[in-house]
């Protein structure tokens, strides 16, 4: 073996401390950039409101205080439930973000579709998607129902979609 | 020392600065940016370049003054904007002179990357000055668009929602590249956050350390130009005169690393004052018209950002409207995928690598048809999708 | 104003809604064609005019020259054809409807009638005094730019009226939003692309049929040396015995340069249509729904199908004019275009097959049988507009853009020699306009059909009842398959 002259360890030592003060700067920096990747959304459920006035095959947009669920604490923000009501008794709890590229969508009764302003995405009353650019049905928000004290039906969703758009 | 003061002023200044040049070199360095030979003709065309300079310097200056009344967090940025815009004496001005700042600078190194392509300046020696160019583009656009979605109104908070939903269309990572953007699966606060970090650090850093490498790139090879400066005159034996011409060649040219006939133009004018009047002529009327539009017509401000609307119709900024036109156009999965990263990404790496493609020894436009055909092709459409997205956001 | 209430005051004429409607056909299908030809070929002779001021081209000159005279021809007739049609067809077979889009688009049409006038002074002033001008090319040119700009400018006014009729915006009268209503700006740059590129077309007929004409009975010359190939300029150099050779060479190589440039531009061109087109239909889907049904799922689907396998037969025909040439002089990676035609054709098959094997979608709905034809049924998912057509779609246009790019740079580099043109190549430049001419009939008859029972979509039917009471754009349950 080659002996190792003092040149050489003064190369090789700088070349060593650079990549440790690099690996050393790096793995908190990577980690801390993401960190969203491993951060659990905080979850959260919120009332919407009373549905029994609404009628059948009437798309009807409520709006609910939604907390947000990452980051550092914000109040909630406003979000879009439009609650369907199926004449089979089924009702939809339907979120207005278009599959596509997540404009807002809203109920067109002259078309008789969901439409997306964005790039003229639309779906049907029960959100599935049935022209233009989106790829998937509308989600709908994790919802429950429950009754109150004067016996109405009232809605209430976690701040949580049921499926990945 | 009473001999000092009583010298007169002119020989005491002349001392001054001898004495800052012994230790600075600073005479010899500002020769050396001066006096570089430029070709002679063309020169208003050369002036884009700088001015994409001076534009991007003026970006810095009044996005610093912006700094100084903005908070980047969702609760207080549209505020802090909104105080700025109502109750900041100039506060508006200097938005405005920003947002139009930025789309003068997008418009103009447009036009400087459309001479260079017509020029063929991007070919041997000078491929990196197209590459880090190319890079310099997509950063600008970068910075136009996060710049977008930092004042939290309405249209920011749309821009953020779309833009940030594009990246997970990509085949398996495309979900994590979002949730890193978003700070999580909708848009948030640290959407904001990371979103002026990028805007505001990251970006501007890249592009002036590639800035200085394209500056620096520029000087070693010499301004190209364009053809019209390396004809040679009929009748007489053309070897004969590109010697010549290479032999009296000023520095930076002749440069050994090309093709004789376009080594070294066939006339050349000292950088100042010819081009740098030029430059500075070309800087004065764009900042002109920034200063002026940035008063009249000023940056807007729309209502605070709401999710929950029903009517907002997020229109995209000018120039991403051919891009929101091609969403239009490549519908449901898996075209999505395919325009987006396929056509778009292919696109854009075809005109990164441009120089390592249009090999061909041509400089003239009508002799390159093989890059000059495409690029047609790819202006046209990006002009009609733009027209054609005006028009279906007119009439929705 | 509201469009109805001025509607309400007229009574029907009685009339037979077939013959009218043939009647219109014919007439506007003649109208378009010549009125089309006129406009992009303006365009054209402009340009040829300044490249051959710029390089003293006479073979562009004389391009220009030549399409001055047809136009004088045409003009007269097709201007003759949209007077009779307005004159006679329109406010005699169909005048409540007309007086009815008359009065709605009132500014427009006299504007748009006004440009006659000034393409008629202009048209015969250059006519009269070509020749005189030839001294004062720049007075010309101007001359000619001028023209254009009143050709592309009334081409613009008489498509506000036509998008109006499929989308009216509900019956919207009002001038600005007539102007902008949502398909104008898509027809308007659908129909500047197409004219230029029809024009191509004719200029590529006309150019391989006198090739065709004047070497069928010695046959193609053999691509010499180029020097010798090019015209003569002088007479002196004509020697007297070989003069009448000479001038038939000349007269050769003058229309196979022709036909070249017509190809160009016809097939460059034609790229750009895809695009535009999506666009447009999009709108349509958009804004006058039912009509897009009929063009993608209803009556009109079949026709629309023989429209996408034109459009693959113009690129198809463009790199088997390319590959001929490229092949018969000899130049550098001809075969290339024979590989491009090849995968041009595969591209056609896909995109041309039915997405149903029923004369409509609501015809295997109805017979249910909407599964896969692997299932019994008689869908054919390999059909569907998404993904396979669009991106057959996209395919053509990309591997239509190389060829192009690919014979454009042979041709920079010197490789196409004059001269070097066979018989073949020519026929598929012939074929390639009458393709094109297709084209442009099975759009017309796309167009015209899509709105029915409309007039003006939503607003005036076919026999002429007001009905601006509906909305413009039926229900839309229907999902697609
Ligand atoms: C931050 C943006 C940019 C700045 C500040 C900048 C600055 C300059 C300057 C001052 C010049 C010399 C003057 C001139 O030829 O115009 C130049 C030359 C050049 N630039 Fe840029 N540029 C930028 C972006 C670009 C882009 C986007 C491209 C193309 C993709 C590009 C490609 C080139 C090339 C090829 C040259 C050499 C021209 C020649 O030698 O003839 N640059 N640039
Ligand atoms: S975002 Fe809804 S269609 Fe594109």
């Amino acid at each position: 073996m080659k002996e190792l002259s003092r040149r050489d360890l003064m190369i090789r030592g700088t070349g060593l401390g650079m990549g440790l003060v690099g690996v050393m700067l790096s793995v908190p920096a990577i980690g801390f950039l993401l960190s969203p990747l491993f951060t659990k959304q905080r979850t959260a459920w919120v009332t919407v409101g009373v549905i029994d006035d609404i009628p059948v095959n009437t798309p009807t947009p409520l709006v609910a205080q939604v907390p947000v669920g990452t980051g550092y604490p914000t109040p909630p923000v406003p979000r879009v439930v439009y609650v369907v009501k199926k004449p089979s008794g089924e009702t939809l709890a339907l979120s207005n973000i278009c599959t596509h590229m997540q404009c807002d969508v809203h109920w067109d009764p002259a078309l008789g579709n969901f439409l997306c302003p964005c790039h003229g995405g639309l779906y049907d009353i029960d959100g599935k998607n049935v022209g233009g650019p989106p790829p998937q049905p509308l989600a709908q928000w994790n919802k429950r129902f429950h009754s109150d004290a004067q016996g109405r039906t009232v809605l209430e969703i976690e701040n949580v979609l049921d499926e990945s758009i | 020392m009473s001999s000092w003061l009583t010298r007169p002023i002119t020989t005491r200044l002349r001392a001054g600065m001898e004495w800052f040049d012994d230790r600075t070199g600073a005479t010899e360095l500002l020769h050396k940016g001066l006096y570089e030979a430029v070709p002679k003709k063309g020169g208003w065309a050369y002036a884009l370049g700088s001015a994409t300079l001076a534009l991007i310097l003026l970006q810095l200056f009044t996005g610093i003054f912006l700094l100084l009344d903005y908070v980047p967090s969702v609760n207080e940025a549209y505020n802090s904007l909104d105080y700025l815009r109502s109750s900041d004496a100039f506060g508006a001005w200097v938005r405005g002179l920003h947002l139009w700042g930025s789309y003068t600078l997008i418009f103009v190194i447009g036009l400087h990357m459309l001479r260079t392509f017509l020029s063929a300046s991007y070919k041997r020696p000078r491929e990196l000055n197209w590459v880090s160019g190319a890079v310099l583009f997509f950063l600008v656009l970068g910075l136009a668009i996060t710049g977008a979605m930092l004042p939290w109104d309405q249209a920011a908070y749309w821009t953020s929602v779309v833009v940030t939903n594009i990246p997970h269309y990509i085949p398996f990572i495309g979900d994590g590249i979002r949730k890193l953007l978003r700070g999580g699966d909708f848009v948030g606060p640290i959407t904001l956050t990371r979103t002026f970090a990028i805007h505001v650090w990251v970006l501007p850093f890249l592009m002036f350390s590639l800035i200085g490498a394209h500056l620096y790139l520029l000087r070693r090879h010499g301004e190209f130009g364009a053809w019209v400066n390396y004809d040679t005159d009929p009748g007489e034996d053309e070897e004969k005169q590109i010697g010549e011409r290479i032999r009296h060649a000023e520095p930076p040219y002749p440069a050994k690393r090309i093709g004789r006939r376009y080594a070294a133009p066939r006339e050349t004018v000292p950088f100042f004052p010819n081009q740098l009047f030029k430059d500075v002529a070309l800087s004065t009327v764009l900042v002109a018209v920034i200063f002026v539009m940035g008063l009249i017509s000023g940056a807007p401000l729309d209502g605070p950002s709401n999710p929950a609307t029903l009517s907002y119709v997020p229109t995209p900024e000018w120039f991403f409207l051919p891009l929101d036109q091609f969403l239009v156009v490549a519908p449901t999965n898996p075209l999505i995928a395919i325009a987006i990263f396929g056509v778009i990404g292919l696109g854009a790496a075809l005109m990164v690598l441009l120089p390592f493609i249009d090999r061909s020894p041509e400089r003239r436009p009508l002799r390159r048809p093989e890059v000059i055909i495409p690029a047609l092709f790819m202006a046209f459409t990006v002009i009609f999708f733009a027209v054609l997205g005006i028009n279906r956001l007119y009439n929705l | 104003m509201n469009a109805h209430l001025l509607l309400d005051s007229l009574s029907p004429v009685s009339g037979s809604i077939l013959t009218n409607g043939v009647v219109v056909a014919v007439v506007i299908l003649l109208h378009i064609q010549i009125a089309t030809f006129i406009t992009g070929s303006t365009t054209l002779a402009a340009v040829s005019e300044a490249i051959s001021m710029a390089r003293g081209d006479d073979r562009h000159e004389r391009l220009g020259h030549m399409l001055l005279k047809s136009w004088v021809y045409l003009f007269g007739f097709g201007s003759a054809t949209a007077i009779f049609f307005v004159v006679f067809v329109l406010s005699g077979l169909w005048a409540i409807f007309w007086t009815a889009l008359q009065q709605i688009t009132f500014w427009v049409l006299v504007f748009e009638a006004a440009m006659f006038l000034v393409e008629i002074a202009l048209v015969y002033s250059m006519y009269a005094n070509w020749e005189r001008l030839r001294a004062h090319r720049r007075a010309r040119l101007g001359l000619l730019v001028l023209l254009t700009i009143t050709l592309w400018w009334q081409m613009f006014l008489i498509d506000v009226v036509a998008s109006f009729m499929l989308t009216p915006n509900g019956g919207d009268v009002n001038l600005l939003n007539q102007v902008l209503n949502p398909t104008q700006l898509p027809l308007t740059i659908h129909r500047t692309i197409g004219n230029l590129a029809w024009s191509g077309a004719v200029l590529a007929f006309v150019g391989a049929f006198n090739y065709l004409r004047l070497t069928r009975r010695s046959g193609a010359p053999q691509p010499d040396a180029p020097a010798a190939m090019r015209p003569l300029r002088s007479v002196g150099a004509m020697a007297v015995g070989h003069l009448e050779a000479e001038r038939r060479r000349t007269e050769i190589l003058h229309w196979e340069w022709v036909t070249q440039w017509g190809v160009l531009w016809a097939v460059a061109l034609t790229l750009l249509q895809p695009w535009v087109g999506y666009s447009y239909a999009k709108e349509i889907q958009l804004h006058a729904y039912s009509a897009w049904y009929t063009m993608m799922f209803g009556d009109l689907s079949n026709v629309f199908l023989l429209q996408i396998f034109l459009l693959g037969s113009v690129f198809v025909l463009g790199s088997l004019y390319f590959w001929r040439r490229m092949n018969r002089s000899g130049a550098p990676r001809a075969r290339r275009q024979l590989f491009l035609a090849i995968v041009l054709i595969l591209l056609t098959l896909l995109a041309v097959q039915p997405a149903w094997f029923a004369p409509t979608y609501a015809d295997t709905v109805a017979a249910g049988l909407n599964r896969p034809w692997w299932q019994g049924g008689l869908l054919n998912p390999i059909g569907n507009f998404i993904p396979f057509k669009a991106s057959a779609l996209i395919g053509m246009v990309l591997f239509g853009l190389w060829s192009v790019t690919s014979y454009a740079t042979a041709l920079s580099r010197g490789h196409i020699k004059p001269g070097g043109s066979g018989r073949g190549a020519q026929r598929a430049a012939l074929l390639l306009g009458v393709v094109i001419s297709m084209m442009m009939l099975v759009m017309g008859v796309i167009r015209e059909h899509s709105r029915q029972p409309y007039l003006i979509n939503g607003e005036i039917t076919l026999h002429q009842q007001i009905t601006n009471t509906a909305p413009s754009v039926p229900s839309l349950q229907q999902s697609q398959p």
